[in-house]
């Protein structure tokens, strides 16, 4: 059992002694023994430090100010560090690749036994056991830094379930994952909690596959707690919920449903669904002049075919999703679109620019501000435009975090800073390479409409990604790549329905993608 | 902090990834051979027995690379050797002057006499040039030994191996080698992510610090959230006081031997053999100290089998008939270099050399 007992705490200021405004208020939880905990909300809202208190991370690794009490399985952290807890609390991050000690996946399971001073054969036995318990055997001699970001998060996790503790607290653990790595992390958590019992503790942007085998979620707001109860209820008042929950709050059904299945039950049974021939017209008005024309693309990487004779077209006004799996090849077109990657054959014609924004904005960010990172872009171009910056920090939803660092923002924060820093140079096609990994609902959002601007305005976007509600959200065309060749293309609709990978509100509901357009159906059936 | 684009695409894909499998030969093994192969090298410095001694090298990183940027370093580190050897040939054909057939004259000066007024040009004589390479090539083959030896060892297991004194400086080195692939990968992200911000426009100014801070604060983060890692799974935990203890003695046992290295540089030969004595004692003290107040235990300690220890005693073959051979009258171990001729081979030494291939040869592969 874990009880969190007023707990506040603030993070330390660069300045020093004085403590900054508090992350955690008066927080009160109770999480027994076995149970499925989901911890939703924003970026910055204390996710992270509420479960980072758990294993006493907050605050012996951070410092600050730190009131309250929290209790783990009968210990204080107060009185325990995270080390003296190893044996009852796992503890996973959300980036898979920081968390090995050892380049070796059976050694690093190992790890926290031998500091434990478990004895050899128990070890040994530990070891076979977690390698079943996550299904990793085949991976046991690897290195990590050669495995998928599934895989590499499977062993991370255990790692952190080597010493059997009680609980296994984790924080975004999918947020870098595409989709098949996010659904056998999850798969394998669910597992554990329901096989093993182990307590779990779980905070999570993208909920689609999170919250359903959650027994219980709570809602964090700047540090409080603000909702408590089953997922669907809690989540129905939320943004960053599954698209199902928000649909079933739109009509309320309830209770609310987390799963694709439970809502076909409800729109089974709904007297009188939102009628299609109330669907707006198709959202690209008449597409402009063609900015990107590439024919017969071939790209070899290391001697391996990764584009075969691929063609593109993009024109103004055009929102293009470039849909994929891993590996089919999405970032290496774009990254030739952009002039990045050299092609072994065919032809590029770009009209304007076209400008790249990679997946790590780690990689771009190195000014002080924020503002500074987006001017220095056209300080490098030889300009300076002012009102650029602005109409970007504005556009992105970043005014509020303009004169902060850009490390010390979220992930999803970051992303929207390295985008607003590519996309102020002016190109006329951007080129966005999985915009929304570890983003929360309110980034999503800023993005989506920063997208439909630029495109408005005469640019042209081509987004690849996995996120396939926000394809279905902006996009007006679609691009489906499977090994390096175009398997589906043509207007977006038209490319998601029927298709395995459709958004959820169309499995529930077609012809209708999104929530936002059953809405308006709604709307204009009642006028 | 992720790999990204080009990185990703590049790095190995799971089907392509050998698995570093328990069979694989021991790290001790390795170790053995390279020491070996280095002792030859020192005995044998006739160029054309040091070029055997660089293909065995090569022979094993082709049969028993590991995956991976370290598998991979061995061209890089040989190519880093020769270019070293060539500095120091320039160094040497500008300052050393001897007698033979003179290849041409490069504008002289001498040097003030507090820089230690010898003169630097003048005459470059064959000899000297060929003698200057002969012992360049003789330092590629010690790298060629120990980069062989990298690109085949688990380093893992190397620490593991380790006294227990030394875990914490093992540990170090093996989380610093972790952060070799990542640092690379994040390079090259950084530089296409800076051609990428503006269209592929080229600006130089200012594009070092562009693409030296992120990589570094994203090593940072990474750093911390290692830290953050191990604290969380046990490390450092239930330190006693005969783990510091033996952390001192380690540290002294150390600085002492390091003393008695500069001791024997500056021939104080009394002063080294008690530095030697005294700093044995404290190694010895610290391994024993250690491993009794532990609380660690060890998972899965590699014991070497029989086969594994013969496996690791042929190299030894090498040097000691080398030694042998040195000592009878005309050998051909060294190349005196006076002459520019093809220097002169023997059977003996060949023979002696190839013992060194036995291992790569027969011993197990990842």
């Amino acid at each position: 059992m874990i009880t969190f007992e007023a707990v506040s705490f603030a993070y330390p200021t660069a300045s020093g002694a004085e403590s900054g405004s508090a992350v955690l208020r008066d927080v009160e939880v109770e999480v027994p023994a076995g149970e499925f905990l989901l911890v939703a909300g924003a970026s910055g809202s204390g996710k992270s430090t509420l479960l980072r208190a758990v294993n006493g991370l907050v605050p012996h690794a951070t410092g600050g100010r730190f009131s309250g009490t929290v209790t783990t399985f009968g210990r204080t952290t107060r009185d325990h560090p995270p080390r003296s807890l190893a044996d009852v609390v796992g503890f996973v991050h959300q980036d898979p690749e920081a968390q090995f000690v050892v380049d070796h996946v059976e050694g690093d399971l190992a790890f926290v036994l031998e500091n434990l001073g478990h004895g050899r054969d128990a070890m040994r036995r530990r070891v076979e056991e977690v390698l079943d318990a996550l299904d990793i055997a085949h991976l046991r001699h690897r290195s990590p830094a050669t495995l998928s970001g599934g895989e590499r998060q499977r062993c991370a996790i255990a790692g952190a379930l080597a010493a059997a503790p009680s609980a296994l607290v984790l924080d975004e653990p999918t947020s870098q994952l595409d989709p098949q790595g996010a659904e056998d992390v999850l798969g394998a958590i669910a597992r554990l909690n329901a096989d093993l019992g182990t307590t779990i503790v779980l905070a999570e942007h993208r909920l689609d596959r999170a919250a359903p085998p959650a027994d219980r979620a709570i809602r964090i707001v700047e540090g409080r707690i603000v909702d408590s109860g089953h997922a669907g209820h809690v989540l129905a008042t939320y943004d960053g919920a599954p698209a199902v929950t928000r649909l079933g709050r739109l009509l309320g059904w309830m209770p609310p449903p987390l799963t694709v299945k439970e809502a076909r039950r409800h729109a089974a049974s709904q007297v009188d669904p939102p009628s299609a021939t109330m669907l707006t017209a198709a959202r690209a008005s008449a597409p402009g002049d063609p900015l990107v024309t590439a024919r017969g693309l071939r790209v070899e990487l290391d001697a391996r075919p990764v584009l075969h004779d691929v063609d593109v077209d993009v024109r103004a006004g055009e929102v293009v999703a470039l849909l994929g799996r891993n590996g089919a090849g999405k970032t290496t077109l774009l990254r030739s679109l952009a002039g990045l990657q050299r092609a072994d054959r065919g032809s590029i014609t770009v009209a304007g620019r076209a400008a790249y924004v990679p997946q790590d904005p780690n990689s771009l960010l190195f000014a002080p501000t924020v503002r500074r990172e987006i001017e220095h872009t056209l300080r490098l171009l030889g300009r300076s435009d002012p009102p650029a910056v602005d109409a970007w920090l504005t556009a992105l939803h970043l005014e509020a975090v303009a004169d902060r660092h850009p490390r010390s923002l979220s992930g999803g924060e970051r992303q929207r800073v390295a985008i607003a820093a590519v996309a102020v140079g002016g190109a006329e096609v951007l080129l966005l390479d999985e915009p929304t990994r570890g983003m929360d609902a309110p980034s999503r959002t800023a993005l989506q409409h920063a997208v439909e601007r630029h495109a408005a305005n005469g640019g042209a976007v081509v987004l690849a990604t996995h996120d396939i509600e926000l394809a279905a959200r902006c996009a007006t065309r679609a691009v489906v790549l499977g090994d390096g060749d175009v398997v589906a293309e043509g207007e977006a609709r038209h490319v998601l329905t029927g298709s395995l990978f459709a958004p959820q509100v169309l499995r529930v509901l077609p012809p209708f993608l999104t929530v936002e357009e059953v809405a308006a159906a709604l709307d204009r059936s009642r006028r | 902090m992720r790999p990204t684009s080009t990185a990703t695409l590049t790095a190995p894909t799971a089907t392509g990834d050998r698995a570093r499998a328990r069979t694989a030969t021991p790290a001790l093994v390795w170790l053995s051979w390279a020491l070996a192969a280095a002792a030859a090298v020192q005995l044998a410095t006739n160029p054309l027995y040091v070029t055997l001694v660089v293909a065995i090298a090569a022979l094993v990183v082709q049969s028993h690379a590991n995956r991976g940027p370290l598998g991979s370093a061995f061209p890089v580190l040989i190519v880093a050797g020769i270019a070293f050897a060539g500095i120091r040939l320039v160094l040497t054909a500008a300052t050393t002057h001897g007698t033979g057939d003179v290849l041409f004259t490069a504008p002289e000066a001498t040097l003030p006499r507090i820089l230690g007024g010898f003169t630097v040009g003048g005459t470059v004589e064959a000899p000297v040039v060929a003698r200057a390479a002969a012992e360049g090539w003789a330092i590629v083959g010690i790298i060629a030994a120990f980069a062989a030896f990298n690109a085949v060892v688990s380093h893992h297991e190397l620490v593991q191996a380790a006294p227990r004194a030394f875990y914490e400086l093992g540990l170090a080195v093996t989380v610093a080698l972790a952060f070799v692939p990542s640092t690379i990968a994040a390079i090259a992200a950084v530089r296409e992510a800076d051609r990428a911000r503006t269209g592929g426009h080229v600006v130089r100014r200012g594009r070092l610090m562009r693409q030296v801070v992120p990589v570094l604060e994203s090593g940072m983060e990474r750093a911390v959230s290692l830290a953050e890692s191990m604290d969380s799974r046990g490390f450092g935990r239930r330190s006693t006081a005969g783990e510091a203890a033996s952390g001192w003695l380690g540290l002294g046992a150390l600085l002492l031997l390091g003393g008695c290295f500069v001791a024997l540089v500056a021939r104080a030969r009394s002063t080294a053999l008690v530095m030697a004595l005294v700093g044995g004692a404290a190694l010895v003290a610290a391994v024993v100290v250690s491993s009794r107040a532990s609380t660690r235990t060890r998972y899965r300690p590699r014991r070497l089998s029989a086969r594994e220890w013969v496996l690791a005693a042929v190299p030894w073959i090498t040097p000691t008939m080398l030694a042998v051979i040195g000592g009878a009258a005309a050998d051909t171990l060294r190349w005196p270099g006076d002459v520019l001729a093809v220097p002169a081979v023997a059977l003996s030494p060949v023979i002696a050399l190839a013992a060194l291939a036995v291992t790569p040869l027969t011993a197990r592969s990842a």
